[in-house]
């Protein structure tokens, strides 16, 4: 037996109600505890305190009422002590989902309003960055399928690489040869754009998606060439 | 009334003398200008010859001699050319050999073998290729410039270019592969008629016309007619077409 139980047992020893074998039990604990000896003797006093002044105080007008608001205020602040607990030891997800929740009408509607707002506001993001404005344009007016603008974006990765050093060497080039050179690019320019209009209509169009490899691997193999020059 | 006075032909007659000077002074230093190299080595019957030039025109044919002879006319801004004979046959990198300059022109006159292969390419001119019955025939201009494969018979066959026409006129032969790519020019076949290929051409603006060899039955367009593929005759050769913005047609020799 502990101290919590010990004590429990303190009330029925002052008022002598305990058996002969808990009173030696408790009798001999007491000796050995500080702790519940000092309890024991803050219970004789407030017990010596309440008989002295027996008949000094009216008697409450309905006991059973102020014992029930008692009892009541017990469980409320019991209750209490069982959502801080929750509070300290769970999750934030279990916290939340057992929290009370008390609102007004005011606080309701302003907090739908909100989220119908952030819903909105995302789904309209969500349109531009999916249809519109994510990747590149074909004329600036025509959406790219995301598999196409993928490999889009990695080709150009590389077409800036090799056109970054073609530039370098442009200067060295005799105006002819920068005349012949750019027509030619603006052919196969004019092919990927063709080619992604066509994927722009229609995504799964095989044939376009060739001429726009092909366009693609020789615009690559002409920057490599040219960059040497 | 004289029309013209004894006075005043003079000045005409001696005005008409310098100018005719001037016109064999232009003739004189622009035959200088230009440098002519010719040069010969020896060579078996199935030899490989690669040039890879900066721009000029190339001509290839054939003759019965053992040997390949080359023909370069260089203009007088002086240029490296220093041919490499190779165990399979001879090697010229006229980019390589004047790495740096990009202002050269030379035209080419090669003259070899008939069962040679012959790799060209050059970054902008012309590549006529003529009576060729060797293993390969490749013929690339990176830019601008015609291509002409005249008599061919050779079992792989390239021909690629960006501006410019490309004409073949020759057979396929069977297990063959023959591509030809260009970018806005007319891509020209001119094949017997027993000729016995599977086709697949492509051209972005949809005109392809195969001529007599158009089979309804055995060959599909896709694409909107983008593209035409399926077999002419046995099928045993692979042909690839590509064309971004030209004509691809076929005619019957």
């Amino acid at each position: 037996m502990n101290c919590e139980n010990y004590q429990l047992m303190l009330s029925d020893f002052v008022d002598g109600a305990l058996t002969i074998e808990d009173c030696t039990r408790l009798e001999l604990h007491l000796n050995s505890c500080p702790d519940c000896n000092d309890a024991r003797n803050d219970l004789n006093v407030i017990v010596d305190f309440c008989r002295e002044q027996r008949g000094v105080y009216d008697p409450v007008p309905d006991s059973h009422a102020m014992w029930v608001r008692i009892t009541n205020l017990i469980e409320a602040e019991h209750a209490s002590a069982s959502h801080h607990e929750i509070h300290r030891e769970a999750g934030w997800f279990f916290r939340m989902m057992n929290r009370s929740w008390q609102v007004s009408f005011p606080q309701l509607a302003g907090l739908v309003a909100v989220i119908i707002l952030v819903v909105a506001m995302g789904t309209a993001v969500g349109v531009r960055r999916f249809s519109f404005s994510g990747g590149p344009q074909v004329g600036g007016l025509v959406p790219i399928p995301p598999h196409i603008e993928d490999r889009y974006r990695q080709q150009q990765q590389t077409i800036a690489y090799w056109n970054d050093r073609v530039e370098l060497n442009k200067a060295r080039w005799s105006p002819q040869m920068r005349e012949t050179f750019e027509r030619n690019m603006s052919v196969i320019d004019a092919a990927v754009d063709d080619s992604m209009k066509q994927l722009a209509i229609n995504p799964h169009d095989t044939v376009s998606e060739d001429i726009l490899n092909e366009a693609f691997n020789d615009k690559v193999a002409l920057l490599k060439e040219f960059s040497d020059l | 009334m004289k029309l013209f006075a004894s006075d005043n032909r003079k000045p005409i007659k001696i005005l008409s003398a310098l100018f005719s000077i001037l016109i064999v002074l232009t003739a004189s230093s622009f035959a200088l200008a230009q440098q002519k190299v010719s040069r010969r080595f020896p060579a078996g019957k199935n030899v490989r010859f690669e040039l890879k030039n900066i721009t000029g025109t190339i001509t290839v044919e054939t003759w019965d001699r053992d040997e390949i002879a080359v023909t370069a006319l260089m203009d007088n801004r002086k240029a490296t050319f220093n041919p490499r004979q190779t165990e399979s046959g001879l090697v010229i990198d006229i980019v390589g050999d004047n790495r740096g300059r990009n202002d050269i022109e030379m035209n080419f006159k090669i003259q070899l073998p008939s069962r040679s292969s012959v790799d060209l390419e050059t970054h902008s001119g012309q590549i006529n290729v003529r009576n060729v019955q060797g293993d390969l025939v490749r013929a690339h201009i990176w830019t601008s410039g015609d291509i002409q494969l005249i008599g061919i018979n050779a079992s792989r066959v390239f021909a690629q270019n960006l501006s410019g026409d490309i004409y073949f006129d020759g057979d396929f032969s069977s297990g063959g592969t023959y591509e030809f790519k260009s970018g806005r020019g007319t891509i020209s076949l001119q094949l017997p008629a027993s000729c016995g290929f599977h086709l697949v051409a492509t051209s972005s603006v949809k005109r392809i016309s195969l001529g007599p060899f158009w089979d309804e039955k055995r060959m599909q367009l896709l694409g909107e007619g983008r593209r035409i593929t399926g077999d002419v005759g046995d099928g045993r050769a692979s042909v690839t077409i590509t064309n971004y913005q030209g004509d691809i047609k076929f005619f019957r020799r």
